[in-house]
């Protein structure tokens, strides 16, 4: 079948999930009304680091109206958690890690009662030393936090010989970047709830990114068969990351397990802050050096993240920040090293990047800095190092397919051309500063050199009407809307008309995690190979019925026709009662799993992913040379996603990126023990919001389904790195640390010696 | 949340003989935007709730000859639009447009903005510009008490619980410069951390002959810094003169705080905040 045009793909159907959320019919987890649910609660340890000598709960147990207080010893099966190491339990056993650490759950009749079970629980704690931050941690007689030692992981990646080659540079940057730890700060709350049906199982509601690995998680702790926990996705107001932890599953899992009756639990945002994960922060140190054309020839990084208590995704950060090191570039010799450490703080976990972001503000930093020293343009370093088509990246993976870097930096090229000329040398107030400053990034899709499929199963009924089962998590992003635009572009008919069941693990299969930017990507093959089977029995049946060739039949209208001729066409209830009359299959699985090769241990040489986006943003900033605010004026954002299945939604994810990394690089800092809610955390309000001008690339992935790669976290990465270099440009001063706040840009604006009256 | 009984009383006098006799057991609620913050976290310890917000006394901007008088009842959102602000105390309509947001404007009060006694209440600076006066009452008498004077300690209010605000009265200024400027972490919906409002005027000859000053969120109970219209006072502005003067306040700031961790910052913000905000008297 050759086809001259997408019926489906590129175009922007109208979402799935929007009249649902317009008019309030939504359900989230938190509107679920469970006749006579109960209410849950967790007693927090409250102090970072302790052993437990005594939990006694009987005063609690007296309160009138406390059904059962559970401790460690109520869980029946396996009491750890985690998705990449295991290390977190559901509640406390032995001793606490942080001040987060759940100790005891409380079931009961109202959250009030809960509240007042929570304080008479009486536990007996002996402090033990608590370790902070990384130093803390990595001193030599430090306590361990976890018995393995404080060192959760190191991943290095090494190629060439930097150390020699750095002694050739012509122009060498040696510089320390830190960023803070960042609150996730989705609208929804965690929140969860669940019932026992008749058949005994565990009916579970979640918001949360991955309904599969939750299943398993709970099944695990609870020792029970598979089939006795069913997760169901509710509506999910946003994850980015965080919900990809377990919040309230495994809680409303213990106590449907024990008391068999509904239940219900909502973290308050104060929780929410609290007790789910957190962005690493990061200290990362970067070495590069370039010949005196501005070539990077060589790179040496060294950085740490602070995962917290707990492992959670920190590896994968800390394997995805080595990764990214290098930034879209090409260099030679590379000598990358991330390690993940744990301290006595709630645990970090993914977040938009998984550490690609933090990255990134050094990469953009060091390649700017050189384009300075050397007296060549930001573009046009980036035009001399970027990846492009053939290049190795610095695990040796040659790309061979898709690398839109440079037709990023060719969209962005103009905007950038005419506000140097035009925009920045404008008279405003005598007291404003105006910058631009360039971020480019690059973004591998999927898990890093893991095998991580998804699978997908489609269906016909007797009537012709097309199913589509997917675990992908739609955590607001679009995901259901785009699986059935690939679905039905395989099958000729409309988006609407395939009917989706999604994250419901007793209906489903496991497409794996919203994550890593990988649904679109992963999930849309495995749709696609499910589809393109049933099109095959379908096209099969077809050339029964109509009796000429494969070749000479086209989809059309839920029908099969020879192509061109309304005339000479057969439906699908026809075709499907055919296939079933004839003892065929009228449900057909999907799968696909990218092609990645593990790290070499040692080198870190393999091939992490099976396919990259790409991205470039320019920033126009404004400083306030005399107070330190900065207004983001404008953001021109170029992202190559492949193939764009759902432009509007792309747009949308563009957006939402550069909100979030307006935030990370100016407001947001999440500090341990004092930020409470969002009372005292700054998210950027549409008030901060610049003008965004979304330009989609689209450099075709031969692997991805119709072309398409991802843009959920690229949409974030370059944001930051472009305002900061903005900055910059406006004061010539750079700040090195985030966020660009206040107190840092007054003070980057006296040294530079621009506060004053002139 | 506690038991807390909800009262709403349909008028003033009503309201004056509920506190009367229930006001150490009593909060008022206006618009409840701080109110219920306390309402939730469990810090109000209190019987009653007594609504206020609905009471035609307390409501109403109106120039007579007591002044421009402001109901300690309107809104934010009614100071923001309101005509007779405009042309009569525009450095308090000013700071109604960098307010919260609009949800919150909608329902918070000006009266609430004052007995809350925060430091960084935003209308504090715009009303000590106007030198208002509070008219306070409780079931027996009313008093005027200068807006300075309404907050003892940070978060302290001066009102006895038997007291209720009823209305401002402040000088009105016409055709002159003013201003309001704040700063804040992000550009809505953000505590001030440094606010200021202005009144000035200019003789034929350019210089100031009419200036009144008041700075915000940055000591813990407003003062009404007479030092910057003494110091501007009968001088021609210039770049020069408006940053010392910045210099200046800072260090009265400093004065009276003492140094903090935050002054590393506040210190020169005020100082540039003061010359941003003045810039426009600039001859
Ligand atoms: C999201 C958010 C953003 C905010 N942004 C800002 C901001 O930008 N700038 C700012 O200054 N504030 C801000 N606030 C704080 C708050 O909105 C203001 O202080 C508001 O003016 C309070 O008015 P209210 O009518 O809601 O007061 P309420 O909450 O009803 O009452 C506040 C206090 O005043 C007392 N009170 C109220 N009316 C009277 C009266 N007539 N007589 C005696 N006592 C009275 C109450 O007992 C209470 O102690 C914000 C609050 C929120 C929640």
């Amino acid at each position: 079948m050759i086809k001259s045009q997408y019926k489906s793909i590129g175009k922007n159907i109208q979402r799935r999930d929007v009249s649902g959320k317009i008019k309030g019919d939504s359900q989230f987890c938190a509107d679920i009304e469970l006749k006579d649910s109960i209410s849950l609660k967790v007693l927090r340890s409250g102090r970072h680091h302790a052993v437990i000598e005594n939990i006694d709960v009987a005063e609690a147990m007296k309160i009138p109206g406390v059904l059962k207080v559970f401790t460690a010893r109520d869980i029946p099966g396996e009491n750890l958690m985690g998705i990449i190491n295991r290390d977190q339990p559901l509640l406390a056993h032995g001793k606490v890690r942080s001040k987060a650490d759940p100790v005891a759950l409380v079931a009961a009749l109202t959250d009030d009662i809960a509240l007042k079970a929570l304080k008479a629980v009486d536990v007996t704690y002996t402090d033990l030393v608590p370790l902070l931050d990384i130093e803390d941690a990595l001193a030599e007689n430090a306590p361990k936090i976890h018995e393995k030692g404080n060192t959760l992981f190191t991943r290095r990646i090494i190629k060439g010989d930097a150390k020699t080659a750095f002694e050739d540079c012509h122009s060498i940057v040696e510089k320390q970047y830190k960023t803070l730890a960042i609150e996730h700060n989705y609208i929804e709350p965690d929140a969860g709830a669940g019932f026992v049906d008749e058949d005994g199982t565990l009916v579970i509601y979640a918001s949360t990114q991955n309904p599969h690995y939750d299943h398993q998680e709970v099944v695990n702790m609870l020792g029970v068969e598979e089939s006795r926990v069913r997760i169901i996705q509710a509506v999910t107001g946003g994850g980015f990351g965080s919900k990809l932890d377990l919040n309230v599953q495994g809680f409303i899992g213990l106590a449907l397990y024990h008391l068999k009756r509904p239940v219900r639990y909502i973290y308050t945002r104060e929780e929410s802050y609290l007790a789910t994960a957190k962005r690493h922060p990061f200290i990362i140190d970067m070495k590069t050096g370039t010949d005196k054309n501005g070539k990077l020839i060589a790179i040496k990084m060294r950085a740490c993240c602070n995962t917290g208590a707990y492992g959670s995704y920190g590896i994968a950060v800390a394997t995805r920040a080595a990764v990214h090191g290098t930034g879209p570039y090409q260099i030679e010799h590379v000598d990358l090293e991330c390690s993940c450490v744990y301290t006595n703080l709630t645990f970090c976990g993914a977040m938009r990047g998984f550490g690609t972001p933090q990255a990134a503000f050094a990469h953009e930093s060091q390649i700017d800095i050189h384009a300075q020293k050397l007296g060549i343009d930001p573009l046009e370093i980036r035009i001399i190092n970027g990846l492009k088509k053939g290049s190795i990246n610095g695990t040796g993976q040659k790309l061979t397919d898709s690398v839109g870097f440079h037709d990023c930096l060719k969209s962005v090229k103009p905007y950038y051309e005419k506000a140097s000329k035009d925009w920045v040398k404008q008279k405003t107030s005598p007291f404003i500063k105006r910058g631009i400053g360039l971020g480019g990034m690059w973004y591998g899709i999927g898990n890093t050199g893991v095998q991580n499929p998804s699978t997908a199963r489609i269906e016909i009924d007797l009537k012709g009407r097309v199913t589509l089962f997917t675990g992908c998590a739609d955590i607001g992003q679009g995901s259901t809307t785009i699986l059935s635009q690939i679905a039905a572009e395989v099958l000729g008919i409309l988006p609407e008309q395939v009917r989706m069941v999604v994250g419901d693990t007793k209906l489903t299969a496991n497409a794996g995690a919203t994550s890593a930017s990988r649904q679109t990507y992963i999930s849309g093959n495995a749709v696609k190979d499910a589809a393109e089977k049933l099109a095959s029995v379908l096209l099969t049946a077809g050339v029964n019925k109509l009796k000429v060739s494969k070749s000479m039949l086209e989809f059309k209208d839920h029908c099969i026709r020879v192509s061109g001729n309304p005339n000479k066409s057969v439906d699908f209830a026809w075709l499907a009662q055919r296939i079933h009359a004839k003892g065929g299959s009228l449900s057909w699985q999907g799968y696909f799993d990218p092609e990645t090769i593990p790290f070499d241990p040692e080198t870190g040489q393999g091939t992490p992913y099976s396919t990259y986006a790409f991205a470039c943003q320019l920033a126009f900033v404004e400083a306030d040379v005399l107070t330190g605010e900065v207004n983001v004026k404008k953001i021109v954002a170029a992202h190559d996603v492949g193939k764009a299945v759902h432009p509007e939604n792309v747009i949308g994810q563009i957006c939402g990126g550069i909100a979030m990394g307006v935030g990370f690089a100016l407001m947001e800092e999440f500090e341990f023990g004092k930020t409470e809610s969002m009372k005292d955390y700054h998210i950027p309000t549409c008030a901060d919001m610049p003008e965004v001008i979304p330009i989609i690339v689209e450099s075709d992935e031969p692997t991805g389904p119709f072309g398409a790669k991802g843009v959920g976290e690229p949409a974030l990465i370059p944001t930051a790195p472009a305002i900061l270099n903005a900055l910059n440009n406006a004061l010539g001063k750079r700040i090195y640390n985030l966020p660009a706040n206040l107190e840092r840009v007054l003070k980057a604006s006296i040294e530079s010696g621009h506060f004053s009256p002139k | 949340m506690a038991e807390i009984e909800y009262v709403r009383p349909v008028n003033l006098k009503d309201a004056l003989n509920f506190l009367w006799n229930h006001g150490e057991d009593t909060k008022i609620i206006a618009g409840g935007t701080d109110v219920m913050i306390d309402v939730r976290s469990g810090a109000l310890d209190k019987k009653y709730l007594l609504d206020i917000s609905r009471m035609d006394e307390l409501k109403g901007i109106e120039l007579n000859d007591q002044g421009l008088c402001v109901g300690a009842g309107v809104t934010l959102s009614e100071i923001y639009s309101s005509d007779l602000l405009e042309s009569n105390a525009l450095a308090l309509k000013k700071t109604a447009y960098n307010f919260a947001g609009k949800q919150i404007r909608n329902m918070a009060t000006i009266g609430g903005n004052v007995a809350n006694s925060s430091p960084c209440g935003d209308t504090l600076p715009a009303l000590s510009v106007h030198r208002a006066k509070a008219l306070v009452a409780d079931k027996k008498s009313t008093r005027l008490v200068p807006v300075e004077e309404m907050a003892t300690h940070a978060y302290i209010s001066s009102l006895s619980p038997k007291q209720i605000i009823i209305k401002f009265i402040l000088t009105p200024y016409q055709d002159g410069f003013a201003d309001f400027q704040k700063i804040g972490r992000r550009r809505e919906l953000a505590v001030s951390r440094i606010s200021m409002a202005v009144f000035a005027k200019k003789d034929k000859e350019g210089r100031i002959a009419f200036l009144k000053f008041a700075l915000g969120a940055c000591t813990p109970v407003p003062h009404n810094m007479e030092l910057m219209e003494k110091f501007l006072t009968g001088k021609t502005p210039t770049r020069e003169l408006i940053w010392e003067a910045g210099g200046l306040l800072a260090q009265k700031m400093i004065e009276i705080t003492g140094r903090r961790s935050s002054t590393i910052y506040k210190e020169p913000a005020i100082q540039g905040l003061f010359m941003r905000m003045l810039y426009p008297v600039v001859k």
